[in-house]
């Protein structure tokens, strides 16, 4: 019963670590070895199974604390990069976009499509944040000139190509590291 | 839980982490019993919020770890190394001048 209420509780948390791409076997391993000892030293405490479960979970802080502790903690160097790509990508087109001379939408919302499925596929763990970093640059300059918030459906096209890099790339983690 | 919050030891977590592994080699559970006892209890924040921080510092070269298989559990035990060493005797230095200073304007 102990186990139980811990192992749910693990399974929980790596489901959580692994969707946001820092979970490590490591990690998971020493996180339970912690919470078995934790639940050990409250029963010699002389509490109930179940109260010594309850506190040990409770000290050990809830799964969306320690995921968001964990990925603020790994706050790499790359996740800032693809920002600043998305960015350069995103300026680029919206340029594009405002020559007098351009005149193909289709392969302008492609590129976009593109370039965010590209960078969260990349490793990026935010896909909204790509999608808004690519996509948000042509409506803006638009709303400028025109102020039809129509053009805000081009995000669309960001949207869907940086949450189907990021599934993709969960597929491809989930291939190589099972949950 | 009247101890201190984790957004108030959130800048000074580096520092108490480095100190209490300077008294020698500990797995994280053994880490933060020690943080608790050592500031009787002040410093009680989630657990699971110490982990992070001491992957971090094995990250930045401050700490290493080993997998030690003594116990009946598996457990990775912490290490300060020189690096981290050096820096926890800068960081002291800091916290010396920094405390002596808001004590000198508090009146404490």
């Amino acid at each position: 019963m102990s186990e139980n209420r811990i192992q749910s509780y693990l399974h929980k948390l790596e489901f959580r670590l692994w969707l946001r791409g820092v979970a490590d076997k490591e990690t998971l391993a020493e996180i339970e070895s912690h919470l078995l000892e934790s639940l050990e030293a409250n029963m010699r405490r002389g509490l109930s199974a179940e109260a010594a479960e309850t506190q040990t979970l409770q000290s050990f802080g809830s799964v969306k604390v320690v995921v968001s502790t964990f990925e603020t903690e790994r706050k790499e160097v790359m996740q800032t990069i693809l920002v600043g790509l998305a960015v350069l990508a995103g300026l680029f087109s919206a340029y594009v976009d405002s020559r007098p001379t351009w005149d193909d939408s289709g392969i302008l919302a492609g590129g976009l499509l593109l370039v965010s499925g590209l960078l969260t596929l990349l490793g990026h763990r935010k896909p909204w944040l790509i999608a808004l970093a690519v996509g948000i640059w042509i409506p803006l300059y638009n709303i400028y000139l025109s102020h039809d918030l129509r053009v805000l459906l081009v995000l669309l096209f960001p949207l869907v190509g940086a949450y189907g890099g990021w599934l993709v790339r969960l597929g491809i983690r989930r291939a190589v590291h099972p949950v | 839980m009247s101890g201190m919050t984790g957004e108030a030891l959130k800048g000074h977590l580096d520092l108490l982490l480095l100190a209490i592994l300077a008294d020698g080699p500990a797995h994280g559970y053994a880490v933060i019993e020690s943080l608790k006892q050592r500031s009787a209890g002040h410093f009680d924040l989630p657990e699971g919020t110490v982990y992070p921080a001491l992957h971090r510092l094995e990250s930045q070269g401050l700490l290493g770890s080993l997998w030690s298989e003594d116990s009946a559990r598996r457990r990775r035990v912490y290490h300060l190394t020189p690096k981290g060493q050096q820096v926890l005797s800068s960081r002291q230095a800091e916290w010396k001048k920094f405390s002596k200073a808001i004590n000198a304007t508090i009146g404490v």
